[in-house]
């Protein structure tokens, strides 16, 4: 089977049908989504309307999650005074026209998704808002893969695409109980994977185009994909709605909304 | 006046009139002077040459007459124009000096070379030429303390084009942690560059020393600069903290005031 797994759209609807366009012209027979349908983008309420109606198993997003929580995440959210300004305008944004069956529709939102030995989510298993990326630490990385239960964790989150094999894993720990000799455990992990499915609606990696990832759990082959879409329609949008002009200039260079989040590995604490 | 060596400097914007000037300033055996015409009290250059060079004397424009008349024999004068001055007024022709064009080694034919005794190749950068003449937007910062990681963004977003065509960029901007930094930008260059400014760290409320920005270039959005500039500045409340936290890590640092023009 050929699975089609996009994630962050972020209320860009151009990119959206772009990459729709391009799975069905891969022949893809289920599309799974990570989240972030919504944030930054004008076009938030037409976007979860789409996933909707074409039936896409969803995850919730971080910004998802804050539409229908509240802005209510700990510091780590923004790397910097300024992109949290943004992201707080934009948030406000988002959140003054959103449609109420949308906001409903995201709350119901699953945090992961299973399919066989599959796990989707959009950060990481243990919060939408913990970045996974590629140099995050050996041990660390497999931890998670292990807690989902899975052989291949899909994430998004970071807009930068990645597939990370994490193999030969051998553990050994020793045990020292009270009273009892200690004694020593070897676990050995076979192959994990952990692919980012990069972003559709909001690109981080120097280019403006959207991508996403294919993947065929008969071969187990993946392949990522970068659709190229009119990102000038996007950015005239979002001059028309009155969202900050700078999210436009930063759409069309693939630089993102605002920058990744200091330290990325940190989980918050809400 | 007559015994001094007055050199003015001209040249297009980020050709190198500083840097050419600089290596001339590390003598301190004579008597230094340096001005910068048509840049008012405070330039980020005047005051940068200040802090670089403590023993030459930096002179504001409203004292430039002053000074020139009364200036000690052999002493050496360095003036550098900018690129909006008319490099034809009285004042500038009456002076007895020696006229020096910095230029991109590109340009071959300009106003400059008509003007100068002297032209140095400078800077491999694509001369804009003056018609239109570009625009100059200055923002004096002073007390004002920087987010680090918003005047990254910012600068990236500037220099990039966000906000109008940027050939030129120099500022500087003082830090949380009590330092202050000198950033400069060329059109054509590669990078930003970041100097730390030798000075003592300044961690009592806000620093009461020269910082601002100065931007020539083309289209110029002032108004969602200025905005975007005081985004990226700290609140009293979050300095204070920042001041506090590094106090603790350096409790050995006094915080004093260390020039003034």
């Amino acid at each position: 089977m050929k699975l089609a797994v996009i994630s962050c759209i972020h209320g860009n609807y151009e990119a959206l049908n772009a990459v729709l366009s391009d799975i069905d012209a891969q022949k893809a027979d289920q599309i799974y989504c990570l989240g972030d349908l919504v944030g930054y983008g004008p076009y938030p309420n037409a976007v979860v309307e789409m996933i909707r109606s074409l039936d896409i198993p969803t995850c919730q997003g971080c910004w998802d999650e804050d539409i229908v929580e509240g802005l209510n995440a700990c510091e780590c959210s923004y790397p910097s005074q300024l992109a949290e300004t943004r992201g707080r305008l934009a948030h406000e944004w988002t959140n003054s026209v959103i449609h109420p069956e949308v906001r409903e529709y995201l709350a119901t939102l699953p945090m992961t998704l299973k399919l066989d030995n599959l796990c989707f989510v959009h950060g990481s298993p243990s919060s939408q808002h913990e970045y996974l990326l590629p140099s995050m630490d050996g041990f660390a990385a497999l931890e998670r893969v292990l807690s989902a239960d899975a052989d291949v964790l899909f994430c998004g989150h970071t807009h930068v695409p990645y597939v990370r094999d994490l193999e030969d894993a051998a553990l050994s720990v020793n045990v020292q109980q009270p009273d009892q000799t200690e004694s020593p455990k070897q676990f050995q992990v076979a192959l994990r994977q952990i692919v980012n499915v990069g972003s559709v609606g909001e690109p981080r990696h120097g280019r403006p185009n959207a991508t996403y990832v294919l993947y065929d759990t008969d071969t187990a082959q993946v392949t990522l994909r970068e659709v190229p879409y009119d990102y000038a329609k996007t950015c005239l949008a979002i001059l028309e709605q009155g969202l900050p002009p700078i999210f436009a200039w930063r759409l069309a260079r693939g630089m993102e909304f605002a920058e990744r989040a200091d330290d990325p590995t940190h989980v918050c604490e809400r | 006046m007559a015994s001094s060596n007055i050199t003015l400097v001209a040249g297009s914007p980020g050709a190198g009139k500083t840097t050419w000037i600089s290596q001339f300033l590390t003598d301190q055996s004579q008597d230094l002077f340096y001005l910068c015409p048509g840049m008012g009290r405070d330039s980020v250059d005047l005051v940068r040459i200040g802090y670089r060079f403590p023993w030459v004397s930096v002179i504001p424009e409203n004292q430039a007459q002053t000074v020139l008349a009364g200036l000690p024999r052999q002493a050496q004068v360095y003036l550098e124009l900018g690129f909006h001055l008319d490099l034809a007024s009285p004042l500038l022709a009456t002076l007895p000096c020696q006229r020096v064009a910095v230029l991109p080694p590109s340009l071959n034919q300009s106003e400059w070379h008509d003007w100068a005794d002297e032209v140095i190749p400078g800077n491999d950068i694509q001369d804009a030429g003056r018609d239109p003449l570009p625009e100059l937007w200055r923002s004096p910062l002073t007390g004002q303390v920087f987010d680090p990681p918003s005047l990254d963004e910012l600068l990236i977003e500037l220099t990039g084009g966000a906000y109008g065509k940027v050939m030129r960029l120099k500022g500087i901007f003082e830090m949380p942690d009590g330092r202050a930094f000198h950033i400069d930008f060329v059109q054509g260059l590669p990078g930003i560059e970041y100097t730390e400014l030798n000075l003592p760290r300044w961690l009592q409320g806000r620093p009461n020393r020269f910082s601002g920005l100065e931007v020539v270039g083309h289209h110029l959005e002032q108004e969602t600069i200025s905005k975007t500039l005081l985004a990226s500045c700290l609140a009293d409340d979050v300095l204070a903290q920042y001041q506090h936290q590094y106090q603790r890590l350096h409790p050995d640092e006094e915080t004093k005031e260390v020039f003034s023009i």
